[in-house]
């Protein structure tokens, strides 16, 4: 029992609630101990109201309650309150405004009332050398007096105004009226006199991030600002009050319970039966509920457990997830879930349910059990899948959980040994390759000269397609390139007919060729292989006929002249497609290749007869198209660049060779020719769908230029010779 | 006093006050605030205000009313946690009930009277409470106190509890929360033996301040009510 409290209570209600105490409060061991000291002071209030038997007679009931210390304390804790936000209660002007107390009262209870480190707001009314007077105009923290008409002056002296950089007087940078902002540095009751201080370290701890010096209006407290309004326009409190938006704010009352320090979840009460120490902690609402959740999720777990003896496990797995949700933490459910997940091969979930039952069990013997038994095994299930690491982690995990596990300690040792002989196949292997490094060292530069052209020449054909297929687009450059060459064709020949030089353009041409047609390998885009893999197919079916007519014209080009062939190419030709004008230009065209090559040509051309036989070849056999067209391109290429090494040698050779070749080379020229025809000449009347087709053609195009060119060449150069 | 108005004899009274005290150790036990305690109450009291004890179980009542009171104040609660709450006050040291077809029935049996009640009060369970008031006043009051006087004496959380224990009776019903909030405070400040500076000077005392319209007698009145339920409390017990 608080003596303090006893004490004011007991001089307000004299004697007779003393009396009324003892008898009350006889057995309480509190008061005993107070009653000694009570007896000493009697000195009751003289002006006391009429005596009020039955409040007092409640007081001294309820003495033991009123007079606790514990309620003391929670009225202590406001005082370090922060400042609310706005609107959260309803700010009211000072109570005694309203009470109408006379103004020297107020005086009086001000000066016994305020205290160091209050804040106060007033005006400056002089300034002096010493310092500058202010006269108050309301209170900015503590008690929020009406105190604006008490003419209450405030010295706030020089040394406790700080100096602003800019002034070398502290004092020049303030002016009469100027609104101030301090707090009271010290108070002299008895002579009523006010010391007010600028600096911060005059303030309260809790209240050092208020701004101190000059204000506006607009800071001026809520409180005044009301306050204000009340001397203009005299209204009732109550009607203030519920005129308040903030008033109407459902929060304002808990912000207003922990501003006075009453604590909601431990209630006051002065009924002896609604003391919180009646009430067991057993009794409240969580407790409950979380009893109950459990009670309930582990009949779920039975119901479940039930289910999964008759082998029900899909409403096992329904019954243990209804007992989750019901109660997430319910061990036996998560361990049930875990051995149904177990036995259903899910060991992931398994273990992840049983190390959640675990974290909240962690005696639970059947999650240890179960859960070392699960890790075991998908250490195995690691093992089977070669996670040599992964799995040994789980073996591990498995004996910090039980030591005692020898499963998991012998799978280990297995497993440790495996991996040791597995590295030192590794290291072998290590050792193997880089000996194969070794040896590659030299060609790697090579290769990464490849790689890096072929990587430029994607990028470009990257950049070159928009919405059109990657594939088109690069047929399409190469495609204008071959028809580009074979203008070129035309020039060379004359050039390289009176020119030695050829031979050194066409030994770079084929080269230059190579990277173009070069077309990349199946690992790096396999987009691009998609975008082709329908041009193949296409080309699959011209190839056919083209094959065909090709195979019937060098039957007959073994015994006639390649002209003859070429005209009756031509008058084929001219039946199956409608476009008269087109085919003949590609027969001019063509002609002019098979003039070119019938010529007298008597170079060794079985390398060009052998390219051309593999390309065939290729295209008939191979299924798979897109491969076959990379291949055979590849390999033209590649002939393509033998040849061209092979030249000078073939060039000394060349008087061996027989006749029976100069014709075959013949005939395969003009087929060629004709190839390039044919696909040229399907190209033109398949218009629409023929871009991707007029790729393959190109490129194919490309190759037969090159070695028609090339073959050329070769006789200008046997023919210089 | 007012007591005449209520229908009843002192039996009947006796058992609201123990239902009234079902309700707030409920609300307690449920975390409920004092506001929607307190609306369950007034609720509860309404409702029996327009019907007899005869007709209806006074602990469904409450039940419905504790419910009602936090979907009105908007603390929402759980029915099963009133259910487990409410079971547990009435059987102490059970275990709490299965959530079987029982269980769903009492709670069935609970949205039912709530609706039944909302139409017994056609539908006014909106409810002005003295608590707002209280807290207002005591923060003018405490700015108009000596601070130390008012640290040392737990004026607002004793007027609380002389609130909140109001709610045993029938108090709201017959009052003014305005009168109530005042009768509370006046009643603190006289256990406490604690007088408001210079009321005796000045124009208004403050209590006049607070409700014009509110009288010394009616104060006493409020506070004899109040003494009598604390006598009832030691009564009953």
């Amino acid at each position: 029992m608080e003596k303090d409290l006893v004490r004011q209570s007991l001089s307000q209600h004299g004697p007779s609630l003393l009396s009324l105490l003892k008898s009350e409060q006889h057995e309480h061991a509190g008061f005993k101990q107070l009653l000694g000291d009570l007896s000493k002071w009697p000195q009751y209030r003289k002006e006391r109201n009429a005596e009020n038997p039955e409040l007092q007679q409640f007081i001294a009931r309820k003495a033991d309650l009123l007079f606790a210390t514990s309620w003391k304390s929670n009225s202590q804790e406001k005082s370090e309150m922060q400042e609310v936000a706005q609107g959260s209660y309803a700010v009211m002007p000072p109570l005694e405004q309203f009470m109408e107390v006379p103004s020297a009262q107020k005086r009086e209870l001000f000066f016994r009332d305020a205290e160091r480190g209050d804040i106060v707001i007033g005006r400056i009314t002089c300034i002096r050398e010493f310092g500058f007077f202010l006269e108050l105009l309301c209170m900015g923290s503590g008690i929020l007096r009406d105190i604006k008409d008490l003419k209450i002056n405030a010295l706030c002296p020089v040394r406790d105004v700080p100096s602003q950089s800019s002034h070398g007087d502290p004092l020049s940078y303030y002016q009469t009226g100027d609104l101030i902002q301090a707090a009271v540095k010290d108070i002299d009751r008895f002579h009523e006199k006010l010391t007010l201080s600028l600096h911060k370290s005059a303030l309260p701890t809790h209240q050092s991030f208020i701004k101190l010096g000059v204000i506006s209006t607009d800071d001026m407290p809520e409180y005044y600002r009301q306050s204000l309004v009340l001397s203009d326009n005299l209204n009732t409190f109550e009607k203030i009050l519920r005129q308040s938006l903030a008033f109407s704010n459902p929060s304002s009352v808990d912000i207003l319970l922990s501003k006075l320090g009453i604590d909601e979840s431990n209630p006051p009460s002065l009924i002896r039966g609604l003391q919180r120490e009646n009430f067991r902690d057993q009794d409240y609402a969580p407790f409950l509920r979380k009893k109950q959740s459990s009670s309930w999720a582990l009949k779920c777990v039975k119901h479940g457990v039930d289910y999964f003896k008759v082998g029900r496990h899909v409403d096992a797995m329904n019954e243990y997830n209804k007992a989750l949700e019901i109660d997430d933490k319910n061990v036996e459910a998560l361990v049930a879930r875990g051995a149904l997940y177990a036995t259903k091969g899910s060991l992931n979930k398994a273990i992840n349910d049983f190390e959640i039952a675990l974290e909240n069990c962690p005696n639970h013997r059947n999650a240890r059990k179960y859960l070392c038994q699960t890790l075991v095994e998908r250490g195995g299930q690691l093992e089977e899948e070669d996670k040599l690491l992964n799995a040994e982690s789980y073996y591990s995990k498995v004996l910090t959980l039980d030591e005692t596990f020898t499963e998991a300690e012998e799978a280990l040792s297995k497993l440790r040994q495996r991996m040791q002989k597995s590295l030192e196949k590794r290291e072998e292997q290590d050792e193997k390759e880089e000996k194969v490094k070794e040896k590659k060292i030299e060609t790697s530069a090579e290769k990464l000269r490849k790689l890096l052209k072929e990587e430029k020449r994607k990028k470009k054909h990257k950049q070159g397609s928009s919405s059109s297929s990657s594939s088109g687009s690069s047929s399409d450059t190469s495609s204008s390139d071959s028809h580009k060459k074979q203008k070129k064709k035309k020039r060379r020949r004359k050039l390289s007919e009176s020119s030695s030089r050829s031979k050194k353009s066409l030994s770079n041409d084929p080269s230059h060729h190579k990277e173009e047609c070069y077309s990349p390998p199946a690992n790096t885009s396999a987009s691009f292989l998609n975008h082709k893999s329908e041009v193949p197919k296409m080309l699959k079916e011209h190839d056919r006929l083209g094959h065909r007519r090709a195979s019937a014209a060098r039957d007959r080009s073994l015994s006639s002249s390649s002209f003859e062939i070429m005209e009756r190419i031509r008058g084929r030709s001219e039946d199956s497609i409608d476009s008269l004008s087109s085919t003949k230009t590609q027969a001019s065209s063509s002609r002019t290749c098979s003039e070119a090559s019938a010529g007298k040509y008597k170079s060794s051309r079985r390398d060009s007869t052998d390219l051309y036989k593999t390309e065939e070849r290729h295209r008939n056999s191979s299924l798979d198209h897109l491969e076959e067209g990379r291949k055979s391109s590849r390999k033209s290429d590649l002939n393509l660049s033998k040849h061209v090494s092979a030249d000078s040698k073939e060039r000394r050779s060349s008087g061996n060779t027989s006749g029976l070749y100069k014709t075959h080379s013949q005939g395969n020229t003009s087929r060629a020719c004709t190839d390039e025809q044919r696909i040229v000449e399907s190209d033109k009347a398949q218009n629409g769908s023929a871009a991707a087709t007029k790729c393959m053609s190109g490129d194919l195009l490309n190759i037969l230029t090159q070695i028609a060119d090339f073959e050329k060449e070769k006789g200008t150069k046997l023919k210089n010779k | 006093m007012d007591t005449c108005n209520v229908p009843g004899s002192n039996k009947d009274v006796k058992t609201h006050f123990k239902v009234s005290r079902f309700i707030i150790e409920a609300g307690v036990k449920l975390g409920m605030h004092s506001v929607p305690i307190a609306t369950a109450c007034t609720v509860y009291h309404k409702f029996f205000k327009e019907t007899s004890l005869e007709k209806y179980d006074p602990y469904l009542v409450a039940m419905s009313a504790i419910y009602l009171a936090g979907k009105v104040e908007e603390q929402h609660l759980r029915t099963r946690d009133i259910i487990n709450v409410c079971h547990r006050y009435q059987n102490p040291g059970h275990e709490p009930l299965e959530v079987d077809s029982k269980f769903w029935e009492l709670r069935d049996s609970i949205v039912h009277c709530e609706l039944l009640m909302l139409r017994m009060l056609n539908f006014r369970v909106s409810f002005q409470h003295p608590h707002k008031y209280l807290l207002h006043y005591l923060i003018s009051l405490n700015n108009w106190m000596n601070r130390h006087s008012w640290e040392r004496t737990p004026i607002a959380t004793a007027a609380w509890a002389l609130l909140r224990d109001s709610y045993h009776g029938d108090l709201c019903l017959r009052h003014e929360p305005q009168h109530i909030a005042v009768a509370v405070l006046y009643f603190a400040l006289q256990c406490y033996g604690i007088e408001v500076p210079s009321n005796n000077n000045a124009e208004t005392s403050w209590w006049q301040v607070f409700s014009e319209d509110v009288t010394e007698l009616t104060i006493n009145n409020i506070i004899s009510d109040l003494i009598n339920i604390y006598t009832m409390d030691t009564e009953i017990a």
